[in-house]
């Protein structure tokens, strides 16, 4: 019992120095930007850099957009197939973990492929077009995530009498989704929103193939050309991540306070 | 014309036809219980009724109007639900105003209209409350009470007592059945429990396999069942393998002894087998009462339960269960013993399929 609990504790040991020195390593590297002693010198330089402000404000956009378009394809789907389709479930639960399977790089060659300038749909012949294919496929990466956290939710809901009692209260179906439907599974909405801004705002490989001044090719720009500040961007993407998974629990929290069952 | 009308009413899911030929006519105000075993089609024609369904054949029409080209939010019917569906995210107030918004109501009209049927069911002091924060029976009260507020022509209720406790099910039954008096509402009731069927409807429509196998008033449905279906599903009945003794005198023989029915045995022969049913209620095992006809058997089992003692009568092979009430007085058979049942011959029923 005794050596168990030793060798319990042990593996944690192990699993803990793993993650966080190199964490701290980083950290530490970060701070010694001025020389013989330690600062915030190259947060300092990273946040004063005028492109870190503007891919960073360029992702926070893409992020919006993504969770807004990607809720409005995923709450509609999610509740028609849990509704009129169940036989339908696991087609769509399988198109939906598809972007985990297939590599990034190869969904945007497709895309390329498709919308490119001569195509019938252009959408890369403008930046507004551009920036309308990267939320696409930001999208389509997010759309495992977004599914599951929506779909658990409504899980937790009796979706179908739920709508058959608004329903005969003589409301029409954008009452009944946006009333009683979409209120009731804000938790899962929220959690699919908070991964989906964690996974936009690290994104390299859509970004950089379409050409479009993200977050995740600044990082890759820097990280090649400087010493201290990858360093430190990397500290903040951590930050961002941990922010967006703690605003998470703090969501899945309320709704196990609230809980939303009919 | 009668107010709610079903004509002909057929549905079928797939190959399996779930309800066949249903017909009925409901009066205006009326309360009639839907009541049969899972699977028999009562929930389906309840369904068909508020329009999640559409009948596969026949017509639904209420008012005259017929309801089956409307969708679901044209029919004005309200609907209580199993699993009370009130909406989490709205509280107490909100739930009951909610089809009055959808109605347009203003919102002076909506606050009063709102305050008055939290006042109908008691829960005027919790109109800020949530769902999660009331009881089953609180909740189910207010989804009666939001079916109520658009004044539907119809309300239906859907198994609605099944998912709370015994105690509060016989209270909110007989609070519903109280609020549609008051209110004069036509209401159709299904469910599977026999006792709230005959407890609070003014008529029953027993179901068995998408038909109807007798419509009438609870006392008819308990007394007299017309098939052996219904006499089986409602209360507690012996059925009695019997013999024809003599048809022109209406006897038949149990065991040994010969029982005078008050039922024609129709054109049977001496000898035919017929099925004969008691309610184990019937019948007294006292000497000084009343009855033209009587059995006599063996005592098998006899328990005590309280304000009955219920006991098992071998006559002839049929084990007959006989309930009697209990009293200071009463002595209870003891196993082994000999006993004479007196009955009116009326007690005994012939039990056609």
């Amino acid at each position: 019992m005794k050596a168990s609990k030793a060798l319990a504790w042990f593996a944690i040991a192990i699993g803990v120095i793993y993650f966080f020195v190199p964490l701290i390593g980083t950290f530490e590297f970060s701070m010694r930007m001025r020389r013989g002693a330690y600062s915030f010198d190259a947060y300092q330089s990273v946040f004063s850099d005028a492109q870190f402000q503007s891919t960073f404000g360029f992702s926070m956009l893409m992020a919006l957009f993504t969770i807004i378009f990607g809720m409005l394809l995923v709450v509609p789907t999610a509740y028609w197939v849990r509704l009129r389709l169940p036989q339908m479930r696991p087609v769509i639960e399988f198109l939906t973990l598809m972007p985990l399977v297939i590599p990034a790089i190869v969904i945007v060659f497709g895309y390329l492929r498709l919308y490119n300038s001569s195509s019938w749909i252009p959408f890369t012949g403008s930046i507004q077009g551009t920036n309308m294919l990267l939320v696409l496929s930001y999208i389509t990466l997010s759309l495992p995530y977004m599914y599951r956290s929506v779909d658990t939710a409504m899980r937790a809901i009796d979706v179908r009498t739920l709508t058959e009692a608004a329903e005969i209260l003589g409301a029409k179906w954008p009452t009944i989704m946006f009333r009683c439907i979409f209120p009731n599974v804000m938790s899962g909405v929220l959690s699919g929103a908070f991964i989906t801004f964690a996974i936009v705002m690290g994104e390299f490989t859509m970004a950089a193939l379409l050409n479009r001044p993200a977050f995740g090719p600044y990082l890759q720009l820097v990280g090649a050309n400087r010493a201290y500040e990858p360093s430190a961007l990397a500290i903040i993407a951590f930050a961002i991540t941990w922010f967006s998974m703690g605003l998470l629990q703090l969501v899945s929290r309320f709704s196990k306070m609230a809980p939303s069952k009919a | 014309m009668s107010f709610l009308v079903l004509e002909h009413i057929k549905k079928s899911f797939g190959q399996t036809q779930v309800v066949k030929d249903f017909n009925m006519s409901i009066e205006k105000g009326e309360f009639v219980s839907f009541l049969g075993p899972s699977g028999c089609g009562k929930t389906t024609v309840l369904r068909m009724i508020a329009g999640f369904e559409n009948p596969s054949d026949g017509a639904i029409s209420i008012n005259g109007k017929n309801q089956n080209k409307l969708k679901t939010n044209q029919r004005n019917i309200g609907m209580v639900f199993q699993a009370y569906a009130l909406f989490p995210n709205m509280n107490v107030f909100d739930n009951v105003a909610f089809g009055l918004k959808i109605a347009g109501m203003n919102k002076a009209d909506i606050d009063k209209r709102v305050k008055e049927m939290l006042k109908l069911i008691s829960l005027d002091h919790l109109a800020d409350r949530y769902p999660y924060q009331m009881s089953g029976g609180q909740q189910q009260r207010v989804a009666l009470a939001r079916a109520l507020a658009p004044k539907p022509q119809v309300l239906l209720l859907d198994e609605p007592l099944s998912a709370l406790d015994a105690k509060i099910r016989v209270s909110l039954r007989e609070e519903i059945r109280q609020i549609q008096r008051q209110l004069g509402i036509t209401t159709v009731f299904v469910t599977h429990d026999q006792e709230e069927a005959l407890s609070i409807s003014d008529r029953i429509v027993v179901m068995n396999a998408g038909r109807a196998d007798q419509i009438g008033a609870p006392s008819e449905i308990y007394n007299r069942p017309a098939t052996r279906f219904v006499a089986s599903f409602v209360g507690t009945l012996n059925m009695i393998d019997a013999t024809v003794a003599d048809p022109a005198a209406n006897t038949v023989k149990v065991g040994e002894n010969t029982v005078k029915l008050k039922e024609s045995i129709g054109a049977l022969k001496g000898g035919d087998k017929i099925s004969i049913a008691l309610r184990p209620e019937a019948g007294s095992l006292s000497e000084s009462a009343k009855g033209d006809t009587s059995i006599t058997g063996t005592v098998v089992l006899s328990h005590f339960l309280g304000s009955v003692i219920r006991t098992k009568i071998d006559v002839g092979g049929n084990l007959i269960s006989f309930d009697m009430f209990n009293s200071p007085d009463t002595v209870q058979p003891q196993p082994g013993e000999t006993v004479t049942l007196r009955f009116n011959a009326s007690d005994f029923l012939i039990v056609r399929d």
